[in-house]
């Protein structure tokens, strides 16, 4: 066990390793730098600009100051954010995206995997169409349709909840986390259906049962730890993109978290906020990668043996 | 333990959803749509416009603009002018003090104009006094030949007096004598804290009608009166809030839930409608921002002026604008934009035709410079990707094809791939803009001379000798007509078309009074009231 986590997180090191590499000289290759400007500022002052943030010097020579900064967790100032830096901007923006996509986790997971049972358990009637349909359009209907939708009606008909902005409490938070759960709770209703129907037939489903053991029972201890499996590998790598952040929700809800940065700072070319960004969000994929397989191993024997 | 972690993360983020407090809201706050997101809160370092609208509310600079943008005493109560334009002495008003109650003294203006200036602050803004206009010394300064503050032409002979020294006498300078470009540095804070976080709410120290209470990035930043200011007794509002809403269809969803007072913009496909339900509340006007298409003179064809005349009559501007790009940009035959109502430049010299004529002697100019239906014109354009900027690159294309069978195609890119891609030289034709320093002629008609923008590659000495004619005139009204003489000569040469000055659009609740449009776009808050 030990020893798997720890080979683990070896390999999640040398991917982030590879990782930061990549990213750091291929934002290089796009056209433009962070102080691109269309009034000429003079040569010796923005030499002197570049000089400020090492643009100056060689690119490998600006590679190995990040990766030392990195050593000591520093990710460097944000050229475009030019009162921050980038773990200022990070520490501002993750509670929001991390509470609101932690409550968009917890609801996809339990509304997602209720259906999806109450889906297998009574196929073809109207609770199965009904979740059928739940799905469809959380799936189908993206969330730029649906979070102004969702506007007109709570907020300006309604008035139950403010449209955007993070000032009003846990007020603020409602639309934010629903709308993000809605695609979530359609492809896990999904997958727990189908996952469950494909147990129900398993032997060893059918050895509970034939040995007397009630059908309670048999759902919970016996079908539902062998169905959930595929919805736990699901879950892994998503969490870890929910929580950082959806660009999408974060601009129309007005979020101040982090997943805005992922497009700004690309566009401006802010490159230490893209590394610090690309970074948080590969440890994080890591991270819950290397969970997701203790869950499963905890869940599936099988699993535990391959690992 | 598994448990126990699993209890310890839930516990986290439940106090994390705990602490999103309980909303204030009240009525005596003004919201403000800030777009986006500021750059920085530094007044030194800022250079972004919308940031700037937080930073004329939280500084006062030498002098002060009313909603309207006429220019009216700030720190300073007046001022005087030498016979030669060269030197203007302000005076502070009595008793100026700082919001944590320092007395405010004329050194701090100068201190603020040096910090600016050093190489060291990195900042944007420091050619606001090296060219703009031409203070003494500041160039020198500002690319570090010299490290002497002393040499500097802005200097306090006293506590109360401010004397700003040219090379060259510029009318202009009261355009940036303002908080935006000469905010005042409260140097003991500086001293302490440190670029960065001396503007840091808890130790910020500003002279302006509001301090800044509260910063979230990209959320909000909050601002409350100053009780220090010197005209307190006049600021009507007591807490000021400007949003970021990156999303302007978002934004426009707040402004109708009441959540936001004053928007940053109004989505382009809305503006009819709300024009018809709520023509009060929507407001606008023109800003000093211009567009304009540039042709590369490094390009054989290009180089022909009756080829480049054809391209801009072909345009009909009216059209483009109004039916094609709909964004409420007016359309312009002049470069300049006449921002100032003194200025009176010229257009084009096809401007007193009708758009059929000007087809016309286009297709006439376009077969003369040897091109037609089988020898076509190939260009290519280069727009960034914004919504109304390919809208209005391809509706230019479209006109080319269809008066003059030219075969243009427009390759959009972001932002900053397009400003590398100028210099780059890479393209026919570039959709260009330009925004002012200020509402004036002579920002733009300066930044066409080959020493401040080379990358048009426009050599025209009769340029140079009448800007440098207009730049030693100290008096306003020769000084324009000079200016004009210049604008003439530029547009002559037909180096690009002129095609629409874009507008400032924003939504005004009918609770908030005291809003003016303008083109130099300031509506600090002092001057506002809310029912």
């Amino acid at each position: 066990m030990l020893r798997f986590v720890g080979k683990r997180v070896w390999e999640g090191a040398l991917t982030l390793a590879a990782l930061v590499t990549l990213t750091f000289f291929v934002m290089r290759l796009a056209p433009g730098g962070p102080f691109s400007r269309n009034r000429k500022i003079s040569p010796e002052i923005l030499e002197h600009i570049k000089a400020t943030f090492h643009l100056d010097e060689p690119v490998w020579q600006q590679f190995g100051r990040y990766v030392w900064g990195l050593m000591h967790f520093d990710f460097g100032p944000s050229t475009r954010f030019r009162d921050y830096s980038v773990g200022d901007l990070i520490a501002s923006g993750l509670p929001y995206s991390l509470t609101i996509g932690f409550w968009a986790v917890v609801i996809a997971s339990m509304v997602g995997i209720a259906l999806g049972i109450a889906g297998a358990l009574r196929r073809n009637t109207p609770t199965d169409y009904l979740a059928g349909v739940v799905g469809v359009i959380g799936i189908a209907v993206p969330i730029f349709v649906i979070g102004p939708l969702f506007q007109v009606i709570f907020a300006l008909k309604l008035n139950w909840l403010p449209v955007g902005g993070s000032d009003q409490g846990w007020r603020s938070l409602v639309l934010p986390i629903v709308v993000l759960s809605l695609p979530n709770i359609a492809y896990i209703s999904r997958l727990t259906r189908g996952s469950m129907i494909e147990t129900m037939r398993e032997n060893y489903v059918r050895t509970a049962r034939a040995k007397g053991i009630g059908p309670r029972r048999t759902l919970i201890v016996h079908t539902l730890k062998g169905a959930l499996l595929p919805v736990i590998a699901y879950l892994g790598p998503a969490t870890a993109g929910i929580i950082t952040g959806s660009i999408l929700i974060e601009t129309v809800f007005a979020v101040p978290g982090i997943g805005r940065h992922f497009v700004d700072a690309a566009l401006n070319r802010d490159y230490p906020l893209v590394m610090g960004i690309t970074l948080l969000y590969g440890g994080l994929l890591i991270l819950f990668n290397i969970l997701t397989d203790l869950v499963r191993g905890w869940l599936d024997p099988r699993v535990r043996s391959d690992g | 333990m598994k448990r126990l972690l699993g209890t310890a993360i839930s516990g986290i983020v439940l106090a994390a959803t705990m602490t999103f407090a309980a909303p204030v809201w009240a009525d005596d706050t003004l919201d403000r749509g800030i777009g986006s997101e500021w750059s920085s809160l530094d007044p030194q370092v800022n250079f972004d416009a919308a940031a700037g609208w937080i930073q004329m509310d939280a500084y006062e600079g030498l002098v002060s603009y009313d909603p309207t943008g006429k220019v009216v005493p700030g720190a300073a109560e007046s001022w005087d002018v030498s016979a030669d334009g060269l030197t203007y002495t302000f005076h502070l008003r009595d008793g100026l003090k700082w919001s944590n109650g320092d007395p405010l003294v004329a050194q701090d203006f100068v201190n603020g104009v040096l910090r600016t200036l050093n190489p060291d602050t990195a900042s944007e803004k420091g050619y606001y006094f090296s060219s703009v206009i031409q203070v003494k010394g500041a160039a020198e300064l500002a690319d570090g030949t010299s490290k002497d503050p002393t040499t500097l032409g802005v200097t306090a002979p006293d506590d109360r007096t401010v004397v700003v020294q040219m090379l060259a006498p510029s009318p202009n300078i009261l355009q940036i004598m303002g908080a935006f470009q000469v905010a005042p540095l409260h140097s003991p804070s500086f001293n302490e804290f440190g670029a960065g976080v001396f503007i840091d709410p808890a130790h910020v120290v500003s002279n302006g009608a509001y301090i800044i209470k509260e910063v979230v990035p990209q959320s909000h930043v909050l601002l409350e009166r100053n009780p220090n200011y010197w005209d307190a007794a006049n600021v009507k509002i007591p807490f000021v809030k400007y949003h970021v809403t990156e999303d302007v269809a978002t934004e426009l969803k707040r402004y109708e839930a009441g959540e936001i007072d004053i928007t940053y913009d109004i989505p382009l496909n809305q503006i009819e409608a709300l024009k018809a339900s709520n023509p009060d509340e929507v407001h606008i006007a023109p800003s000093t921002e211009v567009i304009y298409y540039s042709f590369n003179l490094t390009h054989e064809a290009l180089q022909n002026l009756d080829l480049r005349r054809a391209l801009s009559l072909a345009i009909d501007r009216e059209v483009l604008e109004g039916k094609i790009v709909k964004g409420e940009a007016i359309p312009d035959l002049s470069y300049a934009g006449g921002f100032d109502p003194a200025y009176h430049g010229p257009q084009i010299a096809e401007a007193s035709m009708s758009q059929s004529e000007r087809e016309a002697l286009a297709k006439e100019l376009y077969a003369k410079a040897g091109y037609g239906p089988d020898n076509p014109l190939k260009l290519t354009m280069v727009s960034t990707v914004s919504e109304d900027a390919t809208r209005r690159a391809q509706g230019v294309a479209l006109m080319w094809k269809k008066v003059l069978g030219v075969e243009a195609t427009n390759e959009p890119m972001e932002r900053k791939a397009w400003l590398d891609a100028f210099y780059a030289g890479t393209w026919d034709v570039f959709s260009d803009d330009l925004v002012g320093d200020f509402a004036g002629p002579e920002t733009f008609l300066a930044y066409m001379r080959p020493s401040a923008e080379p990358g048009y590659n426009w050599v025209k000495p009769e340029f140079d000798a009448a800007m440098d004619k207009a730049g030693a005139i100290a008096d306003p009204t020769a000084r324009f007509a000079a200016l004009a003489e210049a604008e003439k000569i530029l547009l002559d040469d037909y180096i690009f078309a002129p095609i629409s000055i874009v507008p400032s659009r924003h939504m005004v609740k009918p609770s908030v009074h005291g809003w003016a449009d303008s083109a130099a776009g300031y509506n600090n808050s002092q001057w506002m009231s809310l029912d």
